[in-house]
Formats: structure tokens, sequence, C-alpha cells
């Protein structure tokens, strides 16, 4: 859906901010920034909420649930009750009464939602072999979704946010290891993510492929050489920003912060997997800085 | 509703530019305006951490029609770029505000503040020198003892009027986030300057001790939600403050319950219309300018597309609410794109409290007349500024035919905005930054 492109604009747009006002002159603007956050997490409300009004209200359930279940070796992460319900505009937009399925308890890190009908740009990937842990129960989910195709499913899209956000993040990382490093090191070069990102494409695609048209359809529209742009600008810069928003205001991560790092080792584990990894390997040192300023 | 006239265009360059006037340095740029309490003074500061006090001319009976030009009176570098060596930060030397004291004896005081240090600077005459020392003579040289066979006694005499601005006190090291207002108590005694999280309360005496005040920071730092964007101490009352927030909100708290006022005494906020809600409304809401009208009986606030009247006995909702360019609001995206969207407006009230002002794009200013509820657009341009020229209203067309003279919403150059504005205290005279011109437009003269 157009808002849905909107909405992940928005997203990049914000990233590009939070990233920019590292070097600004004067240091980190505190109001701005929280601004930029706030407008960063209800574009990303908007883009997980979807469907239609009353998603938002299970929206945070279900991201709660969704968070729960990231990985079973993570911490229980748990969005921070300040934020609120999506009252956005997405909300408003029903697109269609599309009656949300009760949250797919499975992990959903790299799992393929698949959107109504009415939403068939809404569905969003994950590499989908790239999720180790649970493989079969996110392939199922999947395909029963699939299968169904009216029944938007909250978690792997809550779960996609993340993803989508750091889905270049999780292909580096997928790829390579070092590129944590290249990533906790805020504002270093692009290039390994960049490079990551394509591939990371090429994968979705491919995921792509196997599932039904609505999938192929989003996917094409999501793979826009702008959006591209966007993503590899989000994949360079993804993990730090991410981090940096998740760790200074509420929102994104769970105040349990102390991220166990074994799920790092696994290079082809759920992006999802990998991504909170990273951002959470990323917060302390993030966190060590926001206490500094 | 008044007629101002460009009477004196007065476009303000700093003596350090050199560049034509086309163009300017980022140095330049106004940040802050501020006419003292008798409006006899009028100070700008700007990114390069200079002040300019304009002084306005004794009306005199020679030249009547030149009733009261402002004139530079001093400039002085207020502040300077420093270096946070712990946290590796710079921290610009941009005038956020200024503050004048009131004046108690020959000397002019104001207080100017960067982000992290308060300033108290001293600015003084002098239009005599002591001549007829005995061991030195005029230029200053000792004089050869030898010489020396009489005993005079110093006179002063008369010399060519010199300002001098000395920096009397230096109030640092109190602020952790960017200090974004100041303002001074009624006691005179006393002021206070905001950052994002907290607000310190010092002796204008004392610089090494500040009382912190309030403290909206959270033990942790990921709950973070909203910041305090200005505070300002009640015009009559010393013990009242308002400070407003990020979130739309504005707290008045009364530093009599207690040490810490972070519990406030009032708290104005409207609920916001459901209607309006986009991804942007959380930054529209932010208010960036609070300011008591001169009877303190009421408040006025400035986001980002309104101006807010507030009753302080009415804690609901608004007296009234003036839209200062709603036409902006179907721009929200690109102006986010753009940054514009984070620009922080001031609003002033006139000596009167009759009537607001504030800016806006493409060096419009607006004002809003609270008895007639008319307003009025008005533009600081070169263009305009034809001596003893009435400044004619503009219109910005929001859709459908653009009239002629009308000027549409994708024209409007929103490089040129103007932030920061001045209304004399008791007099039409009102003075507008836009970038790097300041322009003082006075009422028409009958």
């Amino acid at each position: 859906m157009e808002y849905k492109v909107e909405a992940h604009r928005i997203m990049s747009i914000s990233l590009g901010k939070i990233y920019n006002s590292r070097v600004q002159r004067g240091g980190i603007k505190l109001h701005k920034n929280l601004l930029v956050s706030l407008v960063l997490r209800s574009a990303r409300q908007v883009y997980l909420s979807d469907y239609y009004g009353g998603v938002c209200l299970n929206a945070q359930h279900v991201e709660a649930k969704e968070w729960e279940l990231m990985d079973g070796d993570q911490e229980k992460l748990i969005p921070a009750s300040e934020e609120s319900l999506p009252s956005t505009t997405a909300c408003d937009q029903t697109e269609a009464a599309e009656v949300p399925e009760a949250p797919q308890p499975e992990e959903t890190d790299s799992s393929l939602a698949v959107e109504g009908p009415e939403d068939p740009c809404e569905a969003v990937e994950g590499p989908e072999d790239t999720s180790s842990t649970e493989p079969q129960a996110e392939q199922e989910s999947s395909s029963s979704v699939d299968s169904t195709c009216d029944v938007s499913v909250p978690s792997p899209v809550v779960s996609e946010p993340q993803c989508e956000a750091k889905q270049a993040t999780v292909s580096s990382l997928d790829c390579e290891t070092d590129a944590n490093l290249a990533m906790s090191a805020e504002g270093n070069s692009h290039q390994p993510p960049k490079a990551h990102s394509c591939s990371n494409r090429k994968r979705s695609a491919e995921k792509k492929a196997s599932h039904g048209s609505p999938v192929k359809r989003t996917k094409v529209t999501s793979s826009n050489a702008d959006e591209e742009e966007a993503e590899e600008m989000d994949t360079s810069n993804v993990s730090n920003l991410i981090t940096i928003f998740g760790s200074s205001f509420s929102g994104l991560l769970s105040k349990d912060n102390s991220e166990p790092e074994a799920e790092t080792d696994e290079s082809d584990s759920g992006s999802g997997q990998i991504c909170c990894d990273q951002m959470l390997k990323n917060l302390n040192p993030w966190n060590t800085a926001i206490v500094a300023f | 509703m008044k007629c101002f006239s460009r009477y004196l265009p007065y476009l303000f360059r700093p003596p350090s530019t050199i560049l034509s006037s086309s163009c300017h340095t980022e140095a330049d740029i106004i940040s802050t305006v501020e006419f003292n309490s008798t409006g006899e003074l009028l100070a700008t500061g700007d990114k390069g951490g200079r002040v300019v006090v304009f002084q306005r001319e004794q009306e005199s009976k020679n030249q009547p029609h030149r009733r009261g030009e402002y004139n530079v009176y001093s400039t002085f570098q207020s502040h300077e770029p420093e270096f946070d060596y712990l946290k590796s930060l710079e921290i610009e030397e941009k005038i956020n505000k200024i503050r004048w004291l009131p004046q108690q004896n020959a000397a002019y005081f104001l207080l100017s503040t960067n982000d992290k240090t308060v300033k108290l600077w001293k600015i003084s005459e002098r239009d005599k020198r002591p001549e007829g020392y005995n061991l030195k003579d005029e230029d200053g040289r000792i004089r050869d003892p030898t010489t020396i066979t009489a005993l005079r006694v110093p006179v002063l005499r008369p010399m060519d009027l010199m300002v001098e601005a000395t920096p009397r006190r230096v109030f640092s090291n109190a602020h952790t986030y960017h200090i974004n207002s100041i303002s001074v108590n009624s006691d005179y005694e006393t002021y206070m300057s905001t950052d994002d999280l907290r607000i310190n309360l010092w002796h204008l005496e004392i610089t090494n001790r500040s009382f912190n005040i309030v403290d909206i920071k959270p033990a942790n730092m990921e709950e973070l939600t909203e910041v305090i964007t200005a505070a300002e101490f009640h015009p009559n009352q010393c013990n009242t403050f308002v400070y407003s927030s990020s979130k739309g909100s504005i707290r008045l708290c009364d530093m009599r319950a207690a040490a810490l006022c972070d519990n406030h005494s009032k708290f104005f906020e409207e609920p916001e219309d459901p209607s309006n809600r986009s991804f942007f409304s959380e930054i529209i809401s932010s208010i960036s300018d609070v300011k008591f009208s001169h009877s303190g009986r009421y408040l006025m606030t400035r986001d980002y597309l309104t101006v807010k009247v507030w009753d302080l006995n009415m804690e609901s909702k608004p007296l009234e609410t003036y839209q200062v360019h709603d036409y902006l609001r179907s721009k929200l995206c690109s102006l986010y794109e753009n940054d514009c969207i984070f620009d922080k407006f001031e609003c002033v009230w006139n000596g009167t409290d009759s009537v607001l002002m504030t800016g806006s794009y493409n060096n419009f200013f607006r004002m809003f007349d609270r008895n007639t509820k008319r307003d009025v657009t008005l533009e600081a341009s070169r263009e305009n500024s034809k001596p003893r020229a009435i400044l004619k209203p503009r219109k910005v067309c929001v859709g459908g035919k653009r009239r002629k003279d009308e000027i549409s919403v994708d024209s409007l150059d929103f490089s040129k905005k103007i932030l920061h504005t001045a209304w004399h205290p008791s007099e039409n005279i009102i003075a507008v930054a836009a970038t790097n011109n300041l322009y003082i437009f006075q009422d028409k003269v009958n």
C-alpha cells in the first residue's frame, strides 16, 4: 500500500537525520533527535499496523508477543510501555476489514507476511532461509497465511520492521561477522553493508518467488531502485541508527539490554535474531554514550 | 489594525561582513532579538557569537521626522566557540538568547547565552577621561621624574563617546544539555537558565553555584519522551514560572511549593485533534516559544502551525488559537525532509497585550489583533523597503485561482524564515530578523 511505502520512506529519512545529527556542529541535539525518533516510531508502527484500525489495537499486544518470542535464546524483548498504540493515520486507513489473525506464536524474524487482497503490496519479505531456529514453524505459518491469503499476519509483519529496516543489516550480518564491527563503529564506511544488502535483496527475491503473487508484487514494490537506495542507506545506518534509536528512546527495544551474543555466530540464523543481536550488542556502547551525553 | 510603515529600513550587516549583499556568511545569521525594558536599546545576537546593540536616537526638535532611529551603539564578541574535551564535542558560539536586566544605574546589563554558558555583560559609556597625571604624560609614557617640578591634580575632560562592553559574570558548567532559554526574575536578583531536561536558578552575583529547580531527566534515558523547550518567569510574581515541552504542554510551577519544582501547579494542554493526526503530529505540537503577557494574566505559546493564547486560570484549552500558516499542514512531509519542520519560531506580545506577532517563511511575519480578530501578513524584504513606505499586506494563495499579488504556497521560499522578532515594550516599533538582516519598522507617523 502506498502508505507503507511512505512510511518506509519516512523511516529512511529519519534514520538519515539521526545519522547526520552525529556529525553536526555543536553536538547531538536532544530535542530534534527525540522528535525524529518519534516520527520514526510512528512510521514504523504504521508500517507494521497495516490492515486496519483493529490491528492497531492488537499491534502492541502482538508486538509484545512477537518480541517475546524473538529467538528463544534471546531475552524477551518487550516494547517499552511508553510506546503508545499507533494512532496514526494508517490505523484510520482501514484498508479492508481484515480480521487479524491471532498473533503468530512462532518466531517470525524471517517469515514472510502475506497480506490480504486489499493490501497486496503489504507483504513483507525476509530471507526465509536464514531463519534457522524455527524454519519449520515459520514456513508453516507463512504457508498457512499464504493459503488463507486474507489474514494479516501481524507477527511476521511485526518482525518485518526490524527486518525491513535491518534487512541489509541482517544480510550483512549473515554474510560477515565483521560487519558487526563495521556497524558497531557508528559512522563507519557504508560499503560492506551495502554490498550485503544487495545480496539480501536477491535472496528476498528468491523467497518471493516461492510465494504467492501478492508477495511478489510487494517485493517488487519494495525493491524499487529508490527504495533500494533507501534500504542501502538503511543498511549502512540501520544497525547503528536503530541501535541509537532503540537505546536512546523507548519503543523499539525492551529495556533488557543485556543481549546474549550467542546468536551472532549463526550466520544463517533468522535475520531478525541477528538484527536484534546486532542492535543489542551495539546498545551498550551507545547507552554509555547517551548516558554521557 | 495599525499600518506599519517602513520608516527607516535598517538593513543590518555586521561590520565584519565583506561579502556582497546577495550572500552572507553563516556567522551573520541573527539568532536572537530583544528590546530592553524601556525600548531604548535593541540587542541582536548572531550565530558567530557576536552581540550588536542598537540605541534609539533621542527625538530632536530639529529633525522631528526622524523620530527615533536606531543606530549601532555597541558591538562585542560575547561567546567564542569552545571544545569540550571530555565529550569531544564542539560547543557552538551561537547566541541562543539575550535578556536585558532592568536598568539600575548608568550602565546597561544584559545576559547572553550560547548552548552551555550564560554571561552577564555590562555596557557602559565613557565620555570623560582623566588628564594631567603627574607620573605619566598624555600618551601614557612614564615621565622622567627629574623633569617633574610641580604637582598637579588630574581633571576629567570630555572625550569622544566610547561604549565599552565588559563581561561581569560568567555562569558556566551547569548544563549538560543545550540551553534554550534564559529568563530574568522580577526580583531582579535571580534568573533561570533552561536546557532540554533541566532548569537552573542562579543568583546574578554568584557564578559558582546554581540551584536545580526542574529536572525531567528520566532515570533511564530510554524512557525519554519529552524535553523542555522554553521557560519564562512570571512578569510580576517572582515565585512563578512556566516551562513548555516538546509534547505541547505547559507547566506552571510555584517555587514556594518545593525546592524542586518537578510537580507542577498547573498543567496546560489541549487534547489533540484526532482528525489531524499524522506522522508529524508530535513534531508540530512541540512548543517552540512561550511568553507571558505583560499583564501576567495570559500565556502565549507557539507551535509549528499555530499561536495560542492561554488564560492562566484555564488549563483545559487555550483561550484563543491563531493559524499562522495552516497551508503548510499538507506539506509536512516535505518540510520534514528539508528540516524546516524543526524551525523554532518565536512569538511576541505588543505592549498592551492586544496584538501578537510571529514569523513565518518567505520572510513573512504575521500579526494577530486579539480584539478585532483581524490578522495581517507582512513581508520583510529589501524590495519593500523604501523609506516611509507602508508595508503592504501579503497573502498566500492556498489553492484555486491565484490572484495577482498573491503568492502560491509552492513559491514560498523556505530558506527565508523569520524566527526572531521583537516588539518595543510601549510603542509600535518592531524588530524583525530575516536571516542576516534586521528590519525595524515603526508605526505610521502622522
